[in-house]
């Protein structure tokens, strides 16, 4: 098909949620209610650290009202984790807990009020212990250790080097060394963590939550209860939000499940904002010991990079993080000599985990704010040294991936025009600057186990198309994605398809919705779907027009021959006749992962089927800054993507808005902060400051249209890419507008007025 | 033990709404301490959820006729009654034409929700250091009148807040309104809101100025400062450089370095250091004082 001649694909339809979402009908997790259904609270740690002595219920069971209350003992022996390899977590506190909120029993009630009144009544004997707050403490020696069998507090490490990195930097003209680091941040989704669990008379369950990733979810739910994935169907009603912090079962996940298995009720809990922004899943705070080494011309050439994650109590994804960083710390740019060290260390803070753009987030802060510096330092100009480094259409990487294809280039030229970066460069206007960045996302990749997609698609008697689908709708726009990809295949339109909510049941298996791979994989999986069931469908119309199946078009509700447009018949009555007629089902199956996907081994750094594809982002910020307070305005952001071919370009707009505004919150006002016993300082929304629709400037986004060979109508990931760029180019903006280098986000009116006030004294 | 300090359901409780101001104040005088009055609710359920308070009745106040009334009078002034909102302060043409400066308080504080349910005199009666709408009260000559079941008694907002959280109001009293003075002809007045985030925002300090002249001479000049200190603190050091004297550059830059150093604030993790808000206090006196002098001719 020529691009002209799409119908669906590459529109700007409204979402088919749309309605129900604004109309307030769309069920999320805490709308549901069951008969019989029981409320139930979680009892959590005051200490950041401390070994659980007692657990005394017996008052709390005797409340009135009161249907059950579980502990750690109602989980023996059990720890889950990411992986089984890095199963490091009980799903409630067991002996022992290891950062302040930490889940220590779980009561079910007739009604929240009886079952809150109930936790007061449980009486924990804890033994405290000295906590470790920060990496630095945890690696001392003689450091109190977090879990028993980490010797220093080290959960895992992560090394590897690409090419001869010694001898490059020998032939380096200019070395720049310098430390940077990101802080801890909350993750922000706007629906709270919620789950409903009810088990039937045969034991079966039906879990019902705000899940990211149902079937990640179902397998950890199935592990960590010791039962058959068969015994668990799960259901996802619509997610308000997750950006990767609702992958796992946690704690409010088990304890559900575990308080419905004993009460043989339903029992629903949901958990406060103000716990989750201080308490649940974090993106980790990160140490970058980074020497890049350089050519006169501009060249990069070498690159060694120690780096240390501070990542809480437990481990989560912190293995796939490390490796994410060190496969990928300098994409989009080439560097042919890379050595990398990195440390992830356990301290008594809550668990840091995965977060939109996972580590290309950070690579692409650290990676781009040290090309700046180095322009900087050799007078050259930022932007030329990034455009001379990009990586290019074909190559291949040193940690073995290709490029299949990019569009960076061009959507670099396309922020700088807009911007209007040559006319500012010539008439500079005090305080003010411009900063540059380019990221790059993996289009998701295999980690291990199942990693495939797939799709089902029923045609329906009355012409309308169900489709199913093992992506996840969080609110990023998949199923209006893939409900286009459906239509334009079968040649209907976009109205004609439907889609419900992912079912482990019904459905079919995903791994889930991360790393920019939902459209890539499950979209293939739902075109390879849909040209099942037109294949169905094409025989039957064959015979109707007298044609071959295979010279058949789709298009307009209508089939007919390529050749005699003219003589067509409508889509529905070849589906009637298909269905009343012949007697033939129109179910269409498909699956799809990337061909010869290498398993990633995270003790190696070289992989060279690892990812289908690669989309790529340049951002452009202007600044201002208040030389007397030191506080960043942001005037103005211009992005430029190459997601492949926009499936539909207003939803990667509305991803690339809330991309930027995302890191705009990391980069200038949020952080996770915790007093010395460990207990959160900002756990509240008006402590933790995400940015407001008044804090986001006038964002302006363009697309490069490019399409990648592997990609549903040459698609690429979109909803990460757009993450991985801004927070440099604030970070090298501010340093062009009053000559700070800072390294450290957020970057604070106090953090740039110290500055501004050190530039001035060390000028006297 | 210490428990984990959570945001909970809220407490049980009786609500009583009283149809008069005398039913209420009886009502607060038999009950005392077991008794809260409700305006907005919005800091008062809150401290509820947080069982900071647990009162055993909710005195709403909402069933008072006039009560959320804002008047203004040429020779009396303007009064905001007790459940006049922020958004109604923020939007009302009187408020607009007369006191352009509470207006623009009302504006930065919180966000839209909070301000169409959150009233000025909570805002005032909860007492909290960062409160948005009292520095521009206070830079106005503001009263509160405070109402128990023997009398009525005016007394200055700088006077009403004694700490954070802490006013003089006894158990049995209310605050009926808030009496804003006319205002001389040649007067202007600004607020500025120093905060990270351009909405529901900690300040790291906040300054309002307001300031009277004749020719070129301040006759009058008000400045309190917000969030930095455990009360807004009137920089009485700094008027007096203004007041009487000429109104120049260097007597509004002498007087906003008078005002940082009346600053106490402390240093937070949240905020920032101690040194740095004071520094901001200056840099924002400064504005604070030129913009209210450009509102005048």
């Amino acid at each position: 098909m020529q691009d002209h001649d799409y119908r669906v694909v590459g529109k700007p339809v409204p979402r088919i949620d749309g309605r129900v979402k604004v109309t307030g009908t769309a069920t999320f997790a805490d709308d549901l209610f069951m008969p019989r259904m029981l409320h139930g609270k979680l009892l959590r740690s005051p200490y950041a650290h401390a070994k659980i002595k007692h657990i005394d219920t017996s008052k709390a069971e005797k409340l009135p009202g009161v249907r059950a209350v579980i502990t750690g003992k109602d989980f023996p022996g059990i720890v889950v984790g990411f992986m089984k390899q890095y199963a490091d977590r009980p799903p409630i506190a067991f002996d022992k807990v290891r950062h302040y909120g930490e889940t220590v029993a779980a009561v079910a009630a007739e009604d929240e009020d009886t079952a809150e009144d109930a936790l007061d009544l449980i009486e924990v004997t804890y033994e405290e212990l000295p906590p470790v707050l920060n990496w630095e403490e945890a690696l001392k020696e003689g450091a109190p250790l977090v879990h028993e069998h980490a010797k220093n507090n080290i959960g895992t490490t992560c090394k590897f080097e690409y090419g001869d990195v010694d001898e490059a930097f020998k032939t380096c003209d200019y070395v720049l060394e310098k430390k940077l680091a990101t802080q801890r941040v909350a993750i922000g989704f706007i629906e709270p963590h919620a789950a409903l669990a009810k088990v039937d008379g045969s034991g079966r369950i039906l879990f019902q939550g705000s899940k990211q990733s149902p079937y990640i979810t179902w397998r950890h739910l199935a592990w960590g209860l010791g039962l058959p994935l068969d015994k668990i169907r799960i259901v996802n009603p619509y997610i308000g939000g997750a950006f990767s912090g609702k992958h796992e079962a946690l704690d409010l996940d088990f304890c559900a499940v575990r308080l419905a298995q004993k009460t043989k009720r339903p029992v629903k809990i949901v958990v406060n904002q103000e716990d989750i922004i201080g308490t649940y899943r974090q993106r980790h705070e990160k140490h970058v010991w980074l020497k890049a080494g350089i050519k006169k011309d501009g060249t990069l050439v070498a690159m060694d990079c120690k780096y240390i994650s501070d990542g809480g109590a437990y481990l989560s994804v912190a293995a796939l993080n490390l490796y994410l960083f060190g496969l990928f710390n300098a994409l989009p740019f080439r560097v042919p000599n890379v050595r990398y060290d990195a440390t992830r260390v356990y301290t008594n803070l809550p668990v840091c985990g995965a977060v939109r753009g996972q580590s290309q987030v950070i690579a692409g802060y650290v990676f781009n704010a040290m090309i700046d510096m180095l322009a900087k330092d050799l007078g050259m100009d930022p932007l030329e040294v990034m455009r001379k480094n990009i990586v290019k259409q074909g190559e291949t990487l040193p940690s073995g991936s290709k490029i299949s294809s990019t569009g960076l280039e061009k959507a670099i030229d396309k922020v700088v025009d807009v911007i209007g970066w040559k006319e500012k460069q010539a008439k500079k206007v005090p305080n003010r600057g411009i900063g540059f960045a380019c990221g790059a996302q993996i289009s998701g990749c295999r980690m291990g186990g199942h990693f495939a997609s797939s799709a089902v698609v029923k045609i329906g008697e009355d012409g309308t198309v169900q489709l199913i689908h093992g992506g996840t709708e969080l609110g990023q726009g998949c199923d209006t994605v893939f409900a286009q990809m459906t239509a334009e295949v079968l040649g209907v339109n976009f109205e004609d398809v439907q889609i419900e909510m992912e079912d482990s049941h019904d459905g079919v298996l995903d791994s889930g919705m991360f790393g920019d791979r939902c459209t890539t994989w499950s979209g293939n999986a739902v075109i390879a779907a849909a040209e099942d069931a037109k294949r169905k469908l094409a025989e039957v119309a064959a015979d109707m027009l007298e044609a071959k199946a295979e010279d058949l078009v789709f298009r307009d509700r209508k089939i007919y021959a390529k050749d005699t447009p003219e003589q067509s018949i409508s889509f529905l009555r070849a589906v009637r006749n298909a269905y009343y007629g012949v007697g033939k089902s129109l179910y269409g199956s498909g699956s799809w992962s990337f061909p010869g996907a290498e398993i990633a081994d995270f003790s190696q750094g070289y992989c060279e089927k690892f990812t289908p594809s690669f989309s790529f982002v340049a951002q452009a910020v202007e600044v201002e800054v208040d030389p007397e307070t030191g506080k960043v305005t942001l005037l103005n952001s211009v992005a430029a993507d190459d997601c492949g071919r926009p499936i539909n370009p207003l939803l990667v707009e509305g991803q690339m808005d809330g991309g930027s505004a995302h890191m705009i919150g990391q980069a200038l006002y949020e952080i996770s902060l915790y007093n010395k016993k460990g207990v959160p300082l900002t756990g509240s929304m008006r402590t933790y400051k995400i940015p407001t629709a008044l804090d986001v400037p006038k964002l302006r986004n363009h697309h490069v249209l490019v399409h990648d060979p592997l990609g549903p109508f040459g698609a690429k990931g979109a909803g990460e890419t757009c993450t991985t760029a801004i927070m440099a180019a604030i970070r090298n903006a501010i340093e062009d507008a009053v000559g700070v280098r800072l390294v450290e986000p957020p970057f604070t009116p106090e953090k740039v007025f110290e500055a501004l006030r050190a530039k001035k004294e060390g000028k006297k | 033990m210490k428990k984990y300090p959570s945001v909970r359901r809220l407490p049980k409780f009786d609500y009583v709404a009283p149809q008069t101001l005398k039913e209420a104040v009886d009502f607060l005088s038999k009950h005392q301490k077991a008794a809260a009055p409700l305006a907005g609710g919005t800091d008062l359920l809150l401290n509820m959820k947080r069982r900071a308070v647990v009162p055993q009745y909710l005195v709403a106040l909402k069933n008072i006729p006039e009560v959320d009334a804002i008047t203004y009078k040429k020779d009396q002034g303007l009064r905001i009654g007790a459940l006049a909102t922020i958004h109604a302060v923020e939007t009302s043409p009187e408020v607009k034409r007369g006191y352009p400066i509470l207006s623009q308080a009302a504006a930065t504080l919180g966000s839209i929700q909070i301000r169409n349910l959150g009233t000025v005199v909570g805002n005032v009666c909860s007492a909290l250091p960062s409160a948005d709408m009292v520095p521009s009260l206070v830079a106005l000559g503001a009263q509160v009148k405070i109402i128990n079941r023997a009398e009525e008694k005016l007394m200055p907002v700088e006077d009403f807040i004694t700490n954070v959280g802490k006013t003089v109001l006894a158990e049995d009293e209310l605050v009926q309104e808030l009496l804003v003075p006319p205002l001389p002809s040649r007067g202007g007045g600004t607020y500025i809101k120093y905060a990270q985030r351009g909405a529901k925002a900690l300040g790291i300090c906040n300054v309002a100025t307001w300031i009277a002249l004749d020719q070129d001479t301040c006759t009058e000049a008000r400045i309190c400062l917000g969030a930095v200190g455990q009360t807004p603190i009137r920089a009485v050091e700094a008027e007096s450089i203004l007041k009487g004297n000429p109104f120049t550059p260097e007597t509004v830059k002498a007087a906003a370095q008078k005002a940082s150093e009346e600053a106490r604030p402390r240093s937070s993790p949240l905020r920032g250091s101690a040194e740095y808000r004071k520094t901001t206090v200056g840099a924002l006196t400064e504005r604070a004082l030129l913009s209210s002098r450009a509102q005048i001719e």
